[in-house]
């Protein structure tokens, strides 16, 4: 009980100090009051286009669309992350050793950071793009169901970070993680269903995704929020579709744990 | 003139030098940059493969659009590209001085000190999907290819400009890395065929902010779509370029100096 207390004052100070420090730049989060409504609206009136005459497109509606888009992007505001560059540039620079001496594991560390980074995205960035969506551009952002689609939130936020964490655990290696940190976020981009729903894949490609983590960071939750799941000809309730993201997300961890500690086996540290 | 295009070639030789320096690097980001221009038109792909189009446009029309438009992005990167990450870090650092102390043209200077070679992965994906959309396009008269290589060109001022702008506001909105983003988000709409957007966002998309000329409007002279009209947004888009051009030099005599 104390373990658990002593961890909450933990990560109650260092989100606290992250939040404090970035809302000295909170401006540069503003930036996502202008970008996040432009870029919704322009997928709004392709989407309004390409629908045309259809009802239906991919088993999934207009107003379902556009619907799913605004929740893309408002649950991209709360889940972004960079562990990835950060944890890269901590071994780049030697400074990880500073974090290894402390009495505090650095992906609790940097989980924590991202707490408090994320609690300023949620003022500055969703609140504004949540109000715009809602009264300017007329989307019901309402979730079928409050709980699950906050549970599936909190899943995908602990899944792109273990994701991340993970990538920029591959700087033990190769020091300079750029290249995969790239070619990750490309991918990802395509297949976390951010700019298209993945219902448009082919089905073989629409399976792949279940043991892949992208689906899990964007579609997943944008589809639980919606209230209707279904991928590769799988249909699954909001309950079944937030229980198999657990259980990806808590494989994920594994992967990321076993990483880690092979990481640690190849750190030297050079000085701080 | 001629010593102008003397530093210009220098310069783009030493960037091609670090760049060979560090060849691993190099042809990663360039891999990597041309699959990502590969799987960009994947979104248009999969909506013409689900049974529908934006009206009035077949899949290759719109990805000649969108090969066009990252042809001229790749093209802008190369040239323009650095600017704005070059000011921005100047100006965080309070290292503006030195460039302002070169015997040449600061935005000369920094224009052709920051030649990015990393763009042309860009540039060469763009190349790809455009002559495989051009192909399919059929036989096109010179006169079309002619009008399109002035769009295209007028396009490029756009992007320039753009460049220059997010650039000139890094002197005053200090060590914000997501400016870009600004000029990203209205981009998007030059990816697409004009006509989809409402007739409020086509004005803009021509007039103030000629996004539509990145790739919409190239696109449709070598499909033989344009009319006379059509080419008045020339001038908007050279008035942006200078408009671009103006704004960064009146910034820099804004700028004050912390040391360097």
């Amino acid at each position: 009980m104390n373990s658990l207390k002593y961890n909450w004052q933990i990560c109650r100070t260092v989100a606290g100090v992250t939040y404090k420090e970035w809302s000295a730049y909170r401006t540069h989060s503003m930036v996502s009051i202008i970008v996040g409504p432009v870029y919704f609206m322009v997928q709004y009136f392709i989407w309004t286009a390409v629908y045309g005459d259809h009802s239906s497109l991919g088993g999934i509606s207009l107003p379902q669309m556009i619907r799913y888009f605004g929740a893309t992007a408002l649950i991209g505001y709360l889940i972004m992350d960079f562990a990835d560059w950060n944890l890269s540039m901590l071994v780049r620079t030697g400074k990880f050793l500073t974090f290894h001496l402390r009495p505090i594991h650095h992906r609790s560390f940097a989980l924590f950071q991202k707490i408090g980074h994320r609690s300023l995205g949620f003022l500055f960035e969703f609140l504004p793009c949540l109000l715009i969506f809602i009264f300017i551009f007329g989307v019901d952002m309402r979730p079928v169901s409050f709980p699950w689609t906050i549970l599936s939130v909190l899943l995908a936020f602990m899944m792109n970070f273990y994701v991340n964490y993970t990538i920029g655990l591959t700087s033990f290696w190769l020091v300079q993680s750029n290249g995969i940190r790239s070619a990750f976020m490309l991918v990802s981009g395509i297949f976390s269903g951010a700019l298209i729903p993945l219902d448009f894949f082919p089905h073989w490609l629409q399976v792949t995704q279940f043991f892949l983590p992208f689906q899990y960071i964007a579609y997943m939750p944008a589809m639980v929020f919606t209230g209707h799941y279904s991928l590769g000809g799988l249909e699954l309730s909001i309950q079944q579709a937030v229980g198999v993201q657990a259980v990806a997300v808590f494989i994920t961890f594994g992967i990321n744990e076993l990483v880690r500690r092979l990481a640690m086996k190849q750190f030297t540290a050079v000085g701080a | 003139m001629k010593r102008y295009l003397e530093v210009y070639k220098q310069c783009m030789y030493s960037a091609i030098q670090a760049a060979a320096a560090y060849r691993m690097n190099f042809i990663i980001s360039s891999l990597i940059t041309l699959v990502g221009n590969t799987l960009f038109p994947l979104v248009t792909l999969l909506i013409y493969r689900a049974g529908t189009s934006f009206p009035g446009w077949s899949l290759y029309e719109v990805l000649l659009i969108q090969s066009v438009f990252t042809m001229s992005s790749g093209l802008s990167s190369l040239i323009f590209g650095g600017v704005l990450w070059t000011t921005m870090s100047h100006i965080r650092e309070g290292s503006f001085e030195v460039i302002l102390l070169k015997p040449l043209n600061p935005l000369f200077f920094i224009i052709a000190t920051t030649f990015s070679t990393d763009s042309i992965g860009l540039f060469l994906g763009g190349v790809a999907l455009f002559i495989f959309s051009v192909i399919q396009a059929g036989a096109i008269p010179l006169l079309f290819w002619l009008q399109f290589m002035g769009l295209f060109i007028a396009g490029t001022a756009v992007l320039a400009g753009l460049s220059l702008m997010m650039a000139a506001m890094s002197f005053k909105w200090v060590g914000n890395s997501r400016i870009s983003e600004l000029a990203d988000s209205v981009l998007n709409i030059g990816k697409y065929p004009l006509p989809v957007f409402p007739k409020a966002v086509q004005a803009v998309a021509t007039m103030i902010i000629p996004v539509g000329m990145v790739g919409f409007l190239p696109a449709s002279a070598l499909l033989g779509r344009v009319q006379a009209r059509d080419f008045i947004a020339v001038l908007p888009c050279l008035l942006f370029l200078a408009a671009g051009v103006w704004v960064y030099r009146h910034m820099i005599r804004l700028y004050e100096g912390v040391g360097g």
